[in-house]
């Protein structure tokens, strides 16, 4: 049938406009590929070739219905897609690493196993990642099909322009010092304790580290404290930037998540020592602990966000990008 | 045509609003698309079908065409008709384009002033 062909075009292309639109595109369409047709049969085609030039020629029914109606045939438009773009990296950046990392202290707490704790944070993190940015990307498509939504448009203004990259590179070298030394006299302390603590009394010869630990997590901790000097340098050298501040809560979270799990299971300090030191000390031991894993997962937590600052102050918030290092 | 698609692209960008303005002054009197895109190419106004029919619902839609379904024929046939907002739009045009010819043969003849 030769009508048939134009018959289809025409209804795929209504078939996706509202009903009051229908019947005037339906109009249309047919003057124009009648009109078309024609103007093809003049010049002498057959009908039927003619007919399938003339569809040919105005091209998929569905992306003119949407230009008949306005519809965006994109996901995210120029109107929103840089607010789309810095919301997400604001999400990923802020919410990712701390969601993360309560889900593989709440592992820790509940005494899970090490490799438990890494494969659900691991999993928490993924299923974040989708989850982030699928209904971020859904809420913005949303706004970007209704009308009259613009005024929700996040508005560039000046003072959102990146701070310059510090160029004082002396004052950062005093950091770097200071990093250095502080992490070298944390890696003696290590190996020291195992040899008592002369200015405590009570450790004079004892370990104040379970020294069954040897066997792997203190050579861990040694080996950590030597990443965390050569993470030192790199800072120095480069400056804070994405991969840097990713690295910087890898770092932290190696550190933080096994010594809070051997300290909370009583691995982590030497059974002798205690009983020399007489613990626990009365009702104190229950103030104690809590205060001490406090400050320490706090420590590591603001060390992670001060990171991120400084990245995002130092980088206008830029995401990791290859080559940008 | 031996130019290539820079030149195509920038011929293009160029032609725009001219087509818009021919459209508008073509519509003086009533015509149906087809019969305004044979007039227009005739003339030597290049323009392509899928840029036509969408640009004059768009000027209907900016109220600067008018649209009457003409039932005569075998065919129906929507004429469009320039209206009295769309010849002040013609009118603006065609001063600014007589504008930017004067300050193009200008800056061409070196004589700028």
């Amino acid at each position: 049938m030769n009508a048939s062909l134009t018959d289809r075009y025409v209804y795929a292309a209504a078939r996706s406009v509202p009903e009051a639109q229908r019947t005037d595109l339906e109009r249309e369409l047919r003057e124009r590929i009648g009109d078309a047709t024609d103007a093809l049969v003049q010049t002498g085609r057959a009908p039927a070739d003619a007919e399938r030039m003339a569809l040919v020629e105005l091209g998929d029914p569905a992306a003119l219905a949407a230009s008949y109606v306005d519809r965006p045939l994109q996901l995210i438009g120029p109107r929103y897609y840089l607010a789309w773009w810095r919301l997400l990296k604001l999400l990923y950046a802020v919410v990712l690493p701390i969601a993360v990392a309560a889900v593989a202290f709440a592992q820790v707490l509940s005494g899970a196993q090490v490799g438990d704790v890494i494969g659900s944070a691991v999993s928490v993190g993924f299923s974040l990642v989708v989850n982030l940015g699928f209904w971020t990307t859904l809420a913005f498509a949303i706004a970007e099909r209704s009308p009259g939504a613009a005024a929700a448009e996040l508005t560039w203004n000046p003072e959102m322009l990146p701070q310059l990259p510090e160029l004082g590179r002396p004052g950062k070298l005093s950091e770097l010092i200071a990093s250095i030394v502080f992490l070298g006299l944390f890696a003696i302390l290590i190996v020291w304790q195992q040899f008592g603590i002369p200015w405590v009394g009570a450790l004079e010869s004892i370990p104040l580290l379970n020294p069954d630990l040897w066997s792997f997590w203190l050579p861990y901790f040694l080996v950590l404290i030597g990443l965390e000097m050569l993470f030192a340098v790199a800072i120095h050298l480069w400056g804070w930037n994405w991969w840097l501040a990713a690295a910087n809560l890898v770092l932290n979270v190696a550190f933080v998540v096994p010594a809070v799990w051997l300290f909370t299971t009583g691995q982590l300090i030497n059974p002798a020592a205690l009983d020399a030191m007489g613990w626990p000390w009365g009702d104190a031991g229950d103030v104690i602990v809590p205060v001490i894993l406090v400050v320490v997962i706090g420590v590591a937590i603001w060390d992670v966000v001060d990171g991120v600052i400084k990245t995002v102050r130092g980088r206008g918030g830029a995401m990791p990008t290859i080559g940008r290092i | 045509m031996s130019t290539d698609d820079t030149t195509a692209g920038h011929l293009q960008e160029l032609r725009r609003g001219t087509v818009v303005l021919a459209c508008l002054i073509r519509l003086r009197t009533p015509d149906y698309g087809y019969a305004l895109l044979e007039s227009l190419n005739g003339l030597g106004i290049t323009v392509d079908a899928n840029t036509l029919y969408p640009l004059l619902r768009r000027l209907e839609k900016q109220g600067l065409l008018t649209s009457e379904w003409n039932t005569d024929e075998a065919r129906p046939r929507k004429f469009y008709r320039t209206s009295d907002a769309g010849e002040r739009l013609a009118g603006a045009l065609t001063t600014d384009w007589h504008l930017i010819d004067a300050a193009l043969t200008r800056l061409t003849t070196g004589d700028e002033r």
